[in-house]
Protein backbone atom coordinates (compact mmCIF):
# COMPACT_ATOMS: atom_id res chain seq x y z
CA UNK A 1 0.00 0.00 0.00
CA UNK A 2 1.20 3.75 -0.94
CA UNK A 3 -0.58 6.16 1.07
CA UNK A 4 0.62 9.74 -0.13
CA UNK A 5 -0.08 12.98 1.98
CA UNK A 6 1.02 16.76 0.96
CA UNK A 7 3.46 15.42 -1.96
CA UNK A 8 5.50 18.49 -3.74
CA UNK A 9 8.43 17.59 -5.89
CA UNK A 10 10.38 20.43 -8.56
CA UNK A 11 11.46 19.55 -12.08
CA UNK A 12 15.18 20.89 -12.70
CA UNK A 13 12.93 23.77 -14.92
CA UNK A 14 10.92 24.96 -11.88
CA UNK A 15 7.44 23.85 -12.15
CA UNK A 16 6.03 22.22 -9.43
CA UNK A 17 4.56 18.92 -9.28
CA UNK A 18 2.07 17.85 -6.78
CA UNK A 19 -0.69 15.68 -4.85
CA UNK A 20 -2.78 16.44 -2.08
CA UNK A 21 -3.53 13.18 -1.27
CA UNK A 22 -3.72 9.12 -2.47
CA UNK A 23 -4.13 6.29 -1.49
CA UNK A 24 -2.56 3.30 -3.67
CA UNK A 25 -4.11 -0.19 -2.48
CA UNK A 26 -2.98 -3.77 -2.38
CA UNK A 27 -5.15 -6.15 -4.33
CA UNK A 28 -5.80 -3.06 -6.73
CA UNK A 29 -4.67 -2.28 -10.16
CA UNK A 30 -4.63 1.77 -10.24
CA UNK A 31 -4.56 3.36 -13.47
CA UNK A 32 -3.27 6.69 -14.02
CA UNK A 33 -4.18 8.62 -17.22
CA UNK A 34 -3.50 12.32 -18.55
CA UNK A 35 -2.07 14.48 -20.94
CA UNK A 36 1.27 14.07 -22.31
CA UNK A 37 3.16 16.19 -19.96
CA UNK A 38 0.65 16.54 -16.97
CA UNK A 39 3.21 14.46 -14.69
CA UNK A 40 2.27 10.89 -14.78
CA UNK A 41 5.79 9.71 -15.34
CA UNK A 42 6.93 12.32 -12.40
CA UNK A 43 4.11 10.65 -10.30
CA UNK A 44 5.58 6.90 -10.43
CA UNK A 45 9.60 7.99 -10.35
CA UNK A 46 8.49 9.65 -7.29
CA UNK A 47 6.92 6.52 -5.64
CA UNK A 48 9.64 4.62 -6.67
CA UNK A 49 11.89 6.43 -4.31
CA UNK A 50 13.82 7.85 -7.41
CA UNK A 51 13.16 11.62 -6.96
CA UNK A 52 13.40 13.84 -4.13
CA UNK A 53 10.27 15.59 -2.63
CA UNK A 54 8.29 17.01 0.07
CA UNK A 55 5.43 15.53 1.77
CA UNK A 56 4.83 11.79 2.57
CA UNK A 57 4.53 8.74 0.38
CA UNK A 58 4.23 6.14 3.52
CA UNK A 59 4.68 2.56 1.52
CA UNK A 60 3.69 -0.09 3.91
CA UNK A 61 3.45 2.60 6.45
CA UNK A 62 6.68 3.46 6.11
CA UNK A 63 8.04 6.96 4.99
CA UNK A 64 9.71 6.06 1.18
CA UNK A 65 12.77 8.18 1.96
CA UNK A 66 13.77 6.16 4.88
CA UNK A 67 14.26 2.99 2.95
CA UNK A 68 17.45 1.67 2.25
CA UNK A 69 17.22 1.85 -1.66
CA UNK A 70 17.70 -1.83 -1.55
CA UNK A 71 14.54 -2.65 1.33
CA UNK A 72 12.59 -0.11 -0.33
CA UNK A 73 13.00 -2.71 -3.78
CA UNK A 74 11.77 -5.07 -2.27
CA UNK A 75 8.45 -3.29 -1.27
CA UNK A 76 8.14 -1.28 -4.57
CA UNK A 77 9.02 -2.11 -7.79
CA UNK A 78 9.64 -0.05 -10.91
CA UNK A 79 9.24 -1.11 -14.55
CA UNK A 80 10.20 2.07 -15.96
CA UNK A 81 8.38 3.33 -20.24
CA UNK A 82 11.65 2.46 -21.74
CA UNK A 83 13.62 -0.87 -21.41
CA UNK A 84 17.27 -1.53 -22.84
CA UNK A 85 17.78 -4.27 -25.33
CA UNK A 86 20.67 -6.32 -24.12
CA UNK A 87 22.97 -8.93 -24.99
CA UNK A 88 21.65 -11.02 -22.49
CA UNK A 89 19.22 -14.26 -22.22
CA UNK A 90 15.84 -13.55 -20.47
CA UNK A 91 16.55 -15.88 -17.83
CA UNK A 92 19.53 -13.81 -16.58
CA UNK A 93 17.41 -10.93 -16.37
CA UNK A 94 14.66 -12.38 -14.55
CA UNK A 95 17.56 -13.20 -12.25
CA UNK A 96 18.45 -9.56 -12.01
CA UNK A 97 15.01 -9.36 -10.38
CA UNK A 98 16.61 -11.42 -7.23
CA UNK A 99 19.25 -8.41 -6.64
CA UNK A 100 17.48 -7.09 -3.56
CA UNK A 101 17.71 -9.73 -1.43
CA UNK A 102 21.32 -11.53 -2.56
CA UNK A 103 23.14 -7.84 -3.51
CA UNK A 104 26.55 -8.93 -4.64
CA UNK A 105 27.78 -10.97 -1.99
CA UNK A 106 25.30 -13.98 -1.93
CA UNK A 107 24.56 -16.12 -5.02
CA UNK A 108 21.00 -17.46 -5.90
CA UNK A 109 19.68 -19.69 -3.48
CA UNK A 110 16.50 -22.53 -4.21
CA UNK A 111 13.92 -19.52 -2.89
CA UNK A 112 15.60 -17.12 -5.49
CA UNK A 113 15.06 -19.87 -8.28
CA UNK A 114 11.76 -20.68 -7.53
CA UNK A 115 10.62 -17.23 -7.63
CA UNK A 116 12.23 -17.01 -11.12
CA UNK A 117 10.56 -20.30 -12.64
CA UNK A 118 7.21 -18.90 -11.17
CA UNK A 119 7.74 -15.43 -12.51
CA UNK A 120 8.74 -17.11 -16.06
CA UNK A 121 5.76 -19.26 -16.30
CA UNK A 122 3.31 -16.65 -14.86
CA UNK A 123 4.11 -14.60 -18.43
CA UNK A 124 4.74 -17.98 -20.57
CA UNK A 125 8.57 -16.84 -21.30
CA UNK A 126 9.60 -20.20 -19.86
CA UNK A 127 10.24 -21.26 -23.40
CA UNK A 128 12.19 -18.41 -24.29
CA UNK A 129 14.17 -18.25 -21.09
CA UNK A 130 17.50 -19.50 -23.27
CA UNK A 131 17.26 -16.44 -25.93
CA UNK A 132 19.08 -13.21 -25.92
CA UNK A 133 16.71 -9.94 -25.73
CA UNK A 134 17.92 -9.01 -28.79
CA UNK A 135 16.18 -11.52 -30.68
CA UNK A 136 12.88 -11.24 -29.27
CA UNK A 137 10.02 -9.24 -30.66
CA UNK A 138 9.09 -5.74 -28.66
CA UNK A 139 5.85 -6.91 -26.81
CA UNK A 140 8.06 -10.14 -25.41
CA UNK A 141 10.93 -7.96 -24.48
CA UNK A 142 8.10 -6.12 -22.21
CA UNK A 143 7.26 -9.53 -21.01
CA UNK A 144 10.63 -10.69 -20.61
CA UNK A 145 11.23 -7.52 -18.21
CA UNK A 146 7.44 -7.84 -16.66
CA UNK A 147 8.76 -11.35 -15.09
CA UNK A 148 11.96 -9.68 -14.05
CA UNK A 149 9.59 -7.43 -11.72
CA UNK A 150 7.30 -10.55 -10.72
CA UNK A 151 10.79 -11.88 -9.83
CA UNK A 152 11.25 -8.55 -7.22
CA UNK A 153 8.50 -10.06 -5.44
CA UNK A 154 7.65 -6.29 -3.94
CA UNK A 155 4.10 -5.71 -2.72
CA UNK A 156 3.80 -2.70 -4.99
CA UNK A 157 4.39 -2.87 -8.66
CA UNK A 158 4.70 0.62 -10.46
CA UNK A 159 4.68 0.27 -14.14
CA UNK A 160 5.25 3.25 -17.06
CA UNK A 161 3.03 2.67 -20.13
CA UNK A 162 3.89 -1.34 -20.36
CA UNK A 163 2.01 -2.34 -23.34
CA UNK A 164 3.05 0.05 -25.70
CA UNK A 165 4.84 -2.40 -27.88
CA UNK A 166 2.36 -5.16 -27.21
CA UNK A 167 0.02 -6.27 -29.92
CA UNK A 168 -3.62 -7.22 -29.03
CA UNK A 169 -3.20 -10.10 -27.87
CA UNK A 170 -0.34 -9.73 -25.59
CA UNK A 171 -2.04 -7.17 -24.09
CA UNK A 172 -4.64 -9.11 -22.98
CA UNK A 173 -2.71 -11.52 -21.59
CA UNK A 174 -0.58 -9.04 -19.90
CA UNK A 175 -3.40 -7.69 -18.41
CA UNK A 176 -5.00 -11.18 -17.03
CA UNK A 177 -0.82 -11.72 -15.84
CA UNK A 178 -1.92 -8.59 -13.35
CA UNK A 179 -5.25 -10.18 -12.50
CA UNK A 180 -3.68 -13.12 -11.02
CA UNK A 181 -1.01 -10.89 -9.41
CA UNK A 182 -3.49 -8.64 -8.57
CA UNK A 183 -5.40 -11.92 -6.15
CA UNK A 184 -2.40 -12.69 -5.00
CA UNK A 185 -2.38 -9.42 -2.79
CA UNK A 186 0.04 -7.39 -4.97
CA UNK A 187 -0.92 -3.40 -5.57
CA UNK A 188 -0.09 -2.02 -9.20
CA UNK A 189 -0.14 1.25 -10.36
CA UNK A 190 0.44 1.81 -13.96
CA UNK A 191 0.54 4.74 -16.41
CA UNK A 192 -1.75 3.82 -19.40
CA UNK A 193 -2.16 5.51 -22.91
CA UNK A 194 -4.99 3.93 -23.50
CA UNK A 195 -8.37 5.23 -21.66
CA UNK A 196 -10.69 2.53 -23.36
CA UNK A 197 -8.37 -0.11 -21.82
CA UNK A 198 -7.43 1.60 -18.69
CA UNK A 199 -11.46 1.69 -17.76
CA UNK A 200 -11.94 -1.92 -18.86
CA UNK A 201 -9.25 -3.73 -16.50
CA UNK A 202 -8.55 -1.20 -13.85
CA UNK A 203 -10.16 -1.31 -10.55
CA UNK A 204 -9.30 2.50 -9.74
CA UNK A 205 -8.31 5.69 -12.42
CA UNK A 206 -5.79 8.74 -11.28
CA UNK A 207 -6.45 11.61 -13.70
CA UNK A 208 -3.47 13.88 -14.00
CA UNK A 209 -3.56 17.55 -14.73
CA UNK A 210 -1.00 20.01 -15.08
CA UNK A 211 1.18 18.17 -12.88
CA UNK A 212 -1.48 17.77 -9.94
CA UNK A 213 -3.75 14.93 -9.17
CA UNK A 214 -7.08 16.28 -10.15
CA UNK A 215 -9.74 13.68 -9.81
CA UNK A 216 -10.00 9.74 -8.47
CA UNK A 217 -12.54 7.15 -8.39
CA UNK A 218 -13.41 4.17 -10.08
CA UNK A 219 -14.73 3.75 -14.02
CA UNK A 220 -18.05 4.14 -12.87
CA UNK A 221 -17.20 7.38 -11.07
CA UNK A 222 -15.57 8.72 -14.02
CA UNK A 223 -18.53 8.50 -16.41
CA UNK A 224 -20.59 10.27 -13.59
CA UNK A 225 -18.66 13.07 -14.08
CA UNK A 226 -18.08 13.76 -17.43
CA UNK A 227 -16.47 17.00 -17.99
CA UNK A 228 -13.13 16.13 -16.28
CA UNK A 229 -12.41 13.20 -19.39
CA UNK A 230 -14.05 15.48 -21.98
CA UNK A 231 -11.54 18.31 -20.52
CA UNK A 232 -8.31 16.24 -20.64
CA UNK A 233 -8.76 14.40 -23.74
CA UNK A 234 -11.48 16.06 -25.77
CA UNK A 235 -13.88 12.73 -25.82
CA UNK A 236 -16.47 11.27 -23.02
CA UNK A 237 -16.53 7.62 -21.91
CA UNK A 238 -19.91 5.78 -22.06
CA UNK A 239 -20.73 2.43 -21.05
CA UNK A 240 -20.99 0.34 -23.73
CA UNK A 241 -24.70 -0.44 -24.41
CA UNK A 242 -23.28 -2.80 -27.86
CA UNK A 243 -23.31 -6.64 -26.15
CA UNK A 244 -20.35 -7.28 -29.02
CA UNK A 245 -17.56 -4.02 -27.97
CA UNK A 246 -14.41 -5.25 -26.74
CA UNK A 247 -14.30 -3.13 -23.80
CA UNK A 248 -17.06 -2.41 -21.13
CA UNK A 249 -16.74 1.37 -21.66
CA UNK A 250 -16.13 2.70 -25.05
CA UNK A 251 -14.90 6.43 -26.23
CA UNK A 252 -17.91 8.39 -27.77
CA UNK A 253 -17.93 11.98 -29.22
CA UNK B 1 29.74 -29.38 -14.95
CA UNK B 2 29.80 -29.27 -18.68
CA UNK B 3 29.21 -25.10 -17.74
CA UNK B 4 32.39 -25.36 -14.90
CA UNK B 5 34.84 -27.35 -17.66
CA UNK B 6 33.86 -24.44 -20.60
CA UNK B 7 34.00 -21.48 -18.74
CA UNK B 8 36.12 -22.23 -15.88
CA UNK B 9 38.23 -25.01 -16.82
CA UNK B 10 39.23 -24.59 -20.15
CA UNK B 11 40.44 -21.28 -20.09
CA UNK B 12 42.73 -21.64 -16.97
CA UNK B 13 43.92 -24.48 -19.04
CA UNK B 14 45.17 -22.13 -21.51
CA UNK B 15 46.41 -19.53 -19.09
CA UNK B 16 48.69 -21.88 -17.59
CA UNK B 17 49.59 -23.75 -20.90
CA UNK B 18 50.53 -20.14 -21.97
CA UNK B 19 52.66 -19.43 -18.68
CA UNK B 20 54.77 -22.82 -19.22
CA UNK B 21 55.14 -21.56 -22.61
CA UNK B 22 55.99 -18.25 -22.01
CA UNK B 23 58.62 -19.22 -19.67
CA UNK B 24 60.26 -22.24 -21.25
CA UNK B 25 60.54 -21.10 -24.98
CA UNK B 26 61.61 -17.92 -25.91
CA UNK B 27 65.72 -16.79 -26.36
CA UNK B 28 67.76 -19.52 -27.42
CA UNK B 29 70.37 -18.96 -25.20
CA UNK B 30 69.13 -21.24 -21.84
CA UNK B 31 67.78 -24.48 -22.61
CA UNK B 32 64.58 -26.31 -21.34
CA UNK B 33 67.02 -28.39 -19.20
CA UNK B 34 69.09 -25.69 -17.75
CA UNK B 35 65.46 -24.15 -17.02
CA UNK B 36 64.54 -26.89 -14.58
CA UNK B 37 68.03 -27.05 -12.93
CA UNK B 38 67.25 -23.70 -12.15
CA UNK B 39 63.76 -23.80 -10.70
CA UNK B 40 65.01 -27.07 -8.74
CA UNK B 41 67.49 -25.19 -7.29
CA UNK B 42 70.42 -25.49 -9.07
CA UNK B 43 72.46 -23.67 -12.22
CA UNK B 44 74.98 -21.06 -12.56
CA UNK B 45 74.35 -17.72 -10.88
CA UNK B 46 74.10 -16.51 -14.59
CA UNK B 47 71.20 -18.61 -15.08
CA UNK B 48 69.63 -18.15 -12.23
CA UNK B 49 69.57 -13.63 -12.72
CA UNK B 50 67.97 -14.81 -16.14
CA UNK B 51 64.86 -16.84 -15.05
CA UNK B 52 64.15 -14.71 -11.87
CA UNK B 53 64.86 -11.26 -12.43
CA UNK B 54 64.01 -11.24 -16.03
CA UNK B 55 61.97 -13.91 -17.26
CA UNK B 56 59.65 -14.47 -14.25
CA UNK B 57 58.61 -10.88 -13.91
CA UNK B 58 58.23 -10.27 -17.70
CA UNK B 59 55.95 -13.14 -17.46
CA UNK B 60 54.23 -12.03 -14.67
CA UNK B 61 54.29 -8.69 -15.53
CA UNK B 62 52.72 -9.57 -19.36
CA UNK B 63 50.06 -11.57 -17.62
CA UNK B 64 48.73 -9.23 -15.46
CA UNK B 65 49.24 -6.32 -17.71
CA UNK B 66 46.55 -8.57 -20.15
CA UNK B 67 44.44 -9.23 -17.40
CA UNK B 68 43.94 -5.42 -16.05
CA UNK B 69 43.25 -3.97 -19.45
CA UNK B 70 41.29 -6.42 -20.41
CA UNK B 71 39.06 -6.05 -17.38
CA UNK B 72 39.39 -2.62 -17.38
CA UNK B 73 37.68 -2.15 -20.80
CA UNK B 74 35.17 -4.88 -19.83
CA UNK B 75 34.11 -2.73 -16.86
CA UNK B 76 34.16 0.59 -18.99
CA UNK B 77 32.33 -0.88 -21.80
CA UNK B 78 29.76 -2.16 -19.60
CA UNK B 79 29.39 0.69 -17.76
CA UNK B 80 29.35 2.88 -20.34
CA UNK B 81 26.88 0.64 -22.31
CA UNK B 82 29.25 1.42 -25.23
CA UNK B 83 31.48 -1.57 -26.32
CA UNK B 84 33.52 1.21 -28.54
CA UNK B 85 34.33 2.80 -25.21
CA UNK B 86 37.96 1.80 -23.57
CA UNK B 87 40.59 3.48 -21.58
CA UNK B 88 41.99 5.05 -24.48
CA UNK B 89 38.72 6.68 -25.20
CA UNK B 90 38.47 8.01 -21.69
CA UNK B 91 42.08 9.75 -22.21
CA UNK B 92 43.44 7.67 -19.56
CA UNK B 93 46.09 6.21 -22.10
CA UNK B 94 46.59 9.91 -22.93
CA UNK B 95 46.83 11.30 -19.52
CA UNK B 96 49.51 8.75 -18.29
CA UNK B 97 51.23 9.71 -21.10
CA UNK B 98 51.43 13.14 -20.49
CA UNK B 99 52.87 12.59 -17.20
CA UNK B 100 55.21 10.07 -18.21
CA UNK B 101 56.19 13.05 -20.43
CA UNK B 102 56.26 15.99 -17.90
CA UNK B 103 58.18 13.52 -15.52
CA UNK B 104 60.78 12.73 -18.38
CA UNK B 105 61.47 17.21 -18.88
CA UNK B 106 61.74 17.39 -15.27
CA UNK B 107 64.15 14.17 -14.22
CA UNK B 108 65.57 12.73 -17.73
CA UNK B 109 67.42 9.54 -16.11
CA UNK B 110 65.24 8.83 -13.12
CA UNK B 111 63.51 5.20 -15.31
CA UNK B 112 61.82 3.70 -12.27
CA UNK B 113 60.15 6.78 -11.35
CA UNK B 114 58.69 7.39 -14.92
CA UNK B 115 56.52 4.87 -14.37
CA UNK B 116 54.93 6.33 -11.45
CA UNK B 117 54.48 9.18 -13.33
CA UNK B 118 52.22 7.41 -15.57
CA UNK B 119 49.95 5.77 -12.99
CA UNK B 120 49.64 9.32 -11.16
CA UNK B 121 48.27 10.26 -14.62
CA UNK B 122 45.84 7.45 -15.31
CA UNK B 123 44.53 8.25 -11.87
CA UNK B 124 44.26 12.44 -11.83
CA UNK B 125 42.87 12.23 -15.40
CA UNK B 126 40.13 9.96 -14.24
CA UNK B 127 39.32 11.83 -11.59
CA UNK B 128 39.00 14.73 -13.28
CA UNK B 129 36.22 13.50 -15.68
CA UNK B 130 34.77 12.09 -12.62
CA UNK B 131 34.78 15.10 -11.06
CA UNK B 132 33.53 17.41 -14.13
CA UNK B 133 30.81 14.54 -14.79
CA UNK B 134 29.26 14.96 -11.25
CA UNK B 135 28.86 18.47 -12.02
CA UNK B 136 27.31 18.01 -15.37
CA UNK B 137 24.66 15.22 -14.10
CA UNK B 138 26.95 12.33 -14.57
CA UNK B 139 24.91 10.50 -17.22
CA UNK B 140 26.92 8.52 -19.39
CA UNK B 141 26.77 10.71 -22.32
CA UNK B 142 28.67 13.00 -20.27
CA UNK B 143 31.22 10.42 -19.19
CA UNK B 144 32.46 9.87 -22.13
CA UNK B 145 32.20 13.52 -23.56
CA UNK B 146 34.60 14.69 -20.48
CA UNK B 147 36.75 12.01 -21.45
CA UNK B 148 37.01 13.14 -24.86
CA UNK B 149 37.66 16.60 -23.63
CA UNK B 150 40.27 15.67 -21.01
CA UNK B 151 41.93 13.18 -23.95
CA UNK B 152 42.65 16.30 -26.52
CA UNK B 153 43.53 18.58 -23.60
CA UNK B 154 46.37 16.02 -22.27
CA UNK B 155 47.10 15.49 -25.94
CA UNK B 156 47.73 19.21 -26.66
CA UNK B 157 49.95 19.64 -23.57
CA UNK B 158 51.56 17.09 -24.55
CA UNK B 159 52.66 18.52 -28.53
CA UNK B 160 53.47 21.52 -26.90
CA UNK B 161 56.03 20.12 -24.38
CA UNK B 162 57.55 17.99 -27.55
CA UNK B 163 57.68 21.41 -29.43
CA UNK B 164 59.64 23.08 -26.50
CA UNK B 165 61.71 20.34 -25.65
CA UNK B 166 62.35 18.00 -28.79
CA UNK B 167 64.39 15.77 -27.04
CA UNK B 168 61.58 14.11 -25.25
CA UNK B 169 60.05 12.49 -28.07
CA UNK B 170 62.31 9.63 -27.29
CA UNK B 171 60.51 8.87 -23.91
CA UNK B 172 56.94 9.38 -25.55
CA UNK B 173 57.66 7.40 -28.58
CA UNK B 174 58.84 4.36 -26.72
CA UNK B 175 55.74 4.50 -24.02
CA UNK B 176 53.32 4.57 -27.47
CA UNK B 177 54.12 1.64 -28.52
CA UNK B 178 53.97 -0.41 -25.40
CA UNK B 179 55.84 -3.57 -24.64
CA UNK B 180 57.60 -5.58 -22.04
CA UNK B 181 61.45 -4.99 -23.48
CA UNK B 182 62.35 -2.39 -20.91
CA UNK B 183 60.40 -3.97 -18.11
CA UNK B 184 61.42 -2.23 -14.68
CA UNK B 185 61.51 -5.11 -11.87
CA UNK B 186 60.29 -2.23 -9.15
CA UNK B 187 57.46 -1.59 -11.53
CA UNK B 188 56.17 -4.88 -11.33
CA UNK B 189 56.44 -5.00 -7.47
CA UNK B 190 54.50 -1.55 -7.34
CA UNK B 191 52.06 -2.62 -9.62
CA UNK B 192 51.36 -6.32 -9.79
CA UNK B 193 49.97 -6.21 -6.21
CA UNK B 194 47.83 -3.76 -6.79
CA UNK B 195 45.89 -5.07 -10.02
CA UNK B 196 45.61 -8.54 -8.41
CA UNK B 197 43.54 -6.99 -5.28
CA UNK B 198 41.53 -4.76 -8.03
CA UNK B 199 41.18 -7.56 -10.31
CA UNK B 200 39.05 -9.33 -6.79
CA UNK B 201 37.62 -6.53 -5.68
CA UNK B 202 35.55 -5.98 -9.34
CA UNK B 203 34.87 -9.81 -9.34
CA UNK B 204 33.07 -9.39 -6.03
CA UNK B 205 31.53 -5.92 -7.28
CA UNK B 206 30.75 -7.79 -10.63
CA UNK B 207 26.67 -8.37 -9.95
CA UNK B 208 26.13 -4.85 -9.18
CA UNK B 209 27.49 -4.09 -12.62
CA UNK B 210 24.82 -6.85 -14.20
CA UNK B 211 22.47 -4.26 -12.63
CA UNK B 212 23.91 -0.99 -13.97
CA UNK B 213 23.78 -2.50 -17.45
CA UNK B 214 19.79 -2.58 -17.22
CA UNK B 215 19.91 1.56 -17.11
CA UNK B 216 19.52 4.18 -14.69
CA UNK B 217 15.75 3.86 -14.01
CA UNK B 218 15.41 0.01 -13.77
CA UNK B 219 18.54 -0.37 -11.41
CA UNK B 220 17.24 2.28 -9.29
CA UNK B 221 14.09 0.64 -8.97
CA UNK B 222 15.96 -2.81 -8.31
CA UNK B 223 17.27 -1.26 -5.32
CA UNK B 224 21.09 -0.40 -6.98
CA UNK B 225 23.08 2.92 -5.54
CA UNK B 226 23.70 3.97 -8.78
CA UNK B 227 25.98 6.66 -8.34
CA UNK B 228 28.11 4.95 -5.89
CA UNK B 229 28.53 1.90 -8.26
CA UNK B 230 29.08 3.75 -10.97
CA UNK B 231 31.91 5.60 -9.62
CA UNK B 232 33.95 2.12 -8.19
CA UNK B 233 33.67 0.76 -11.59
CA UNK B 234 35.26 3.62 -13.32
CA UNK B 235 37.61 3.67 -10.24
CA UNK B 236 38.20 0.26 -11.00
CA UNK B 237 38.96 0.35 -14.55
CA UNK B 238 40.84 3.81 -14.29
CA UNK B 239 43.62 2.00 -11.22
CA UNK B 240 43.68 -0.88 -13.82
CA UNK B 241 44.95 0.86 -16.87
CA UNK B 242 47.13 2.75 -14.31
CA UNK B 243 48.92 0.34 -13.12
CA UNK B 244 49.28 -1.71 -16.41
CA UNK B 245 50.35 1.33 -18.02
CA UNK B 246 53.06 2.51 -15.31
CA UNK B 247 54.44 -0.95 -16.44
CA UNK B 248 54.54 -1.60 -20.17
CA UNK B 249 53.10 1.92 -21.82
CA UNK B 250 50.11 1.90 -23.90
CA UNK B 251 49.15 -1.37 -25.49
CA UNK B 252 45.81 0.26 -26.35
CA UNK B 253 43.84 -2.20 -28.45
CA UNK B 254 43.97 -4.92 -25.00
CA UNK B 255 41.02 -2.98 -23.50
CA UNK B 256 38.98 -3.06 -26.83
CA UNK B 257 39.36 -6.02 -28.34
CA UNK B 258 39.36 -9.05 -25.50
CA UNK B 259 35.94 -7.76 -24.16
CA UNK B 260 34.60 -7.89 -27.31
CA UNK B 261 35.54 -11.14 -28.12
CA UNK B 262 34.54 -12.52 -24.66
CA UNK B 263 30.92 -10.57 -25.03
CA UNK B 264 31.03 -12.88 -28.71
CA UNK B 265 30.76 -16.12 -26.93
CA UNK B 266 29.78 -15.59 -23.49
CA UNK B 267 26.74 -14.39 -22.69
CA UNK B 268 25.87 -15.10 -19.07
CA UNK B 269 26.56 -12.73 -16.34
CA UNK B 270 29.14 -10.20 -15.74
CA UNK B 271 31.26 -12.06 -12.68
CA UNK B 272 31.86 -14.43 -15.64
CA UNK B 273 32.50 -12.25 -17.90
CA UNK B 274 35.26 -9.97 -15.69
CA UNK B 275 36.61 -13.75 -15.39
CA UNK B 276 36.75 -14.67 -18.96
CA UNK B 277 38.70 -11.43 -19.87
CA UNK B 278 41.20 -11.72 -16.71
CA UNK B 279 42.27 -14.90 -17.54
CA UNK B 280 42.07 -14.95 -21.74
CA UNK B 281 43.73 -10.95 -21.77
CA UNK B 282 46.55 -12.49 -19.56
CA UNK B 283 47.02 -15.85 -21.98
CA UNK B 284 46.64 -13.53 -24.81
CA UNK B 285 49.43 -10.86 -23.71
CA UNK B 286 51.20 -13.65 -22.57
CA UNK B 287 51.85 -15.39 -25.97
CA UNK B 288 51.89 -11.95 -27.75
CA UNK B 289 55.25 -11.22 -25.53
CA UNK B 290 56.91 -14.63 -25.90
CA UNK B 291 56.20 -14.21 -29.90
CA UNK B 292 57.86 -10.67 -29.92
CA UNK B 293 61.14 -12.26 -27.97
CA UNK B 294 61.30 -15.02 -29.69
CA UNK B 295 60.71 -14.91 -33.68
CA UNK B 296 63.07 -12.21 -34.58
CA UNK B 297 65.34 -13.45 -31.52
CA UNK B 298 68.08 -12.07 -31.08
CA UNK B 299 65.97 -8.37 -31.88
CA UNK B 300 62.44 -7.88 -30.00
CA UNK B 301 59.36 -6.89 -31.63
CA UNK B 302 56.98 -5.20 -29.11
CA UNK B 303 54.04 -7.19 -27.98
CA UNK B 304 51.70 -4.81 -29.13
CA UNK B 305 52.07 -5.02 -32.15
CA UNK B 306 51.58 -8.84 -32.54
CA UNK B 307 48.42 -8.81 -30.28
CA UNK B 308 46.86 -6.00 -32.98
CA UNK B 309 48.16 -8.02 -35.76
CA UNK B 310 46.17 -11.49 -34.57
CA UNK B 311 43.41 -9.77 -32.77
CA UNK B 312 42.02 -7.28 -35.21
CA UNK B 313 41.53 -10.20 -37.80
CA UNK B 314 40.26 -12.15 -35.21
CA UNK B 315 37.64 -9.63 -33.77
CA UNK B 316 36.65 -9.25 -37.33
CA UNK B 317 36.24 -13.20 -38.33
CA UNK B 318 34.10 -13.17 -34.76
CA UNK B 319 32.22 -10.31 -35.99
CA UNK B 320 31.17 -12.21 -38.84
CA UNK B 321 30.54 -15.08 -37.76
CA UNK B 322 27.61 -13.61 -34.90
CA UNK B 323 26.20 -12.02 -37.53
CA UNK B 324 25.31 -14.91 -39.50
CA UNK B 325 24.43 -16.85 -36.12
CA UNK B 326 21.84 -13.99 -35.58
CA UNK B 327 20.17 -14.63 -39.20
CA UNK B 328 21.24 -11.23 -40.07
CA UNK B 329 23.78 -11.66 -42.81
Amino acid sequence: MIEVKNLKTKYSYGDEFSVASALFENGRISGVIGKNGSGKSTLLKTLAGQRKYEGRILINQKECSEYSSMERAKEVAFLPQSVKNLNMDVRTLVEHGRYPYHGNFRRMGEEDEKKVNRALELTHMKSFEKRDLYELSGGERQLAYLSMIIAQDSSMILMDEPTTYMDRIHQDEFFSILRILVKEGKGIVMVCHDIEQCFAYCDKIFLMEDRKLEYAGTPDDFTQNEQIIRRNFGIAMKKSEDQESVYPFVMKK
Amino acid sequence: MKKIIKWYILPLGILILSLVAALFAGSKSISVKDIITVLSGGGSAFQKVIIFQVRIPRIIAAASTGAALSVSGYLIQNNLNNTLASPGILGINNGAGLFVLLFACLFPYHYAGKCFAAFIGALLVTTAIYILASVTGMSKTSIVLSGVAFSALCLSVIDIIISLKPETVADRVAFQIGGFNALNINSVKFAVPFIIIILIASLIMAPSLDILMLGDDVAGGLGLNIKFYRAAHILFAALLSGAAVSMCGIIGFMGLIVPNVVRLFYRGNSRGGIFLCMVIGASFLTLCDLLGRSLVYPYELPCGLFLSLIGAPFLVWMLIKKRKRLGMA
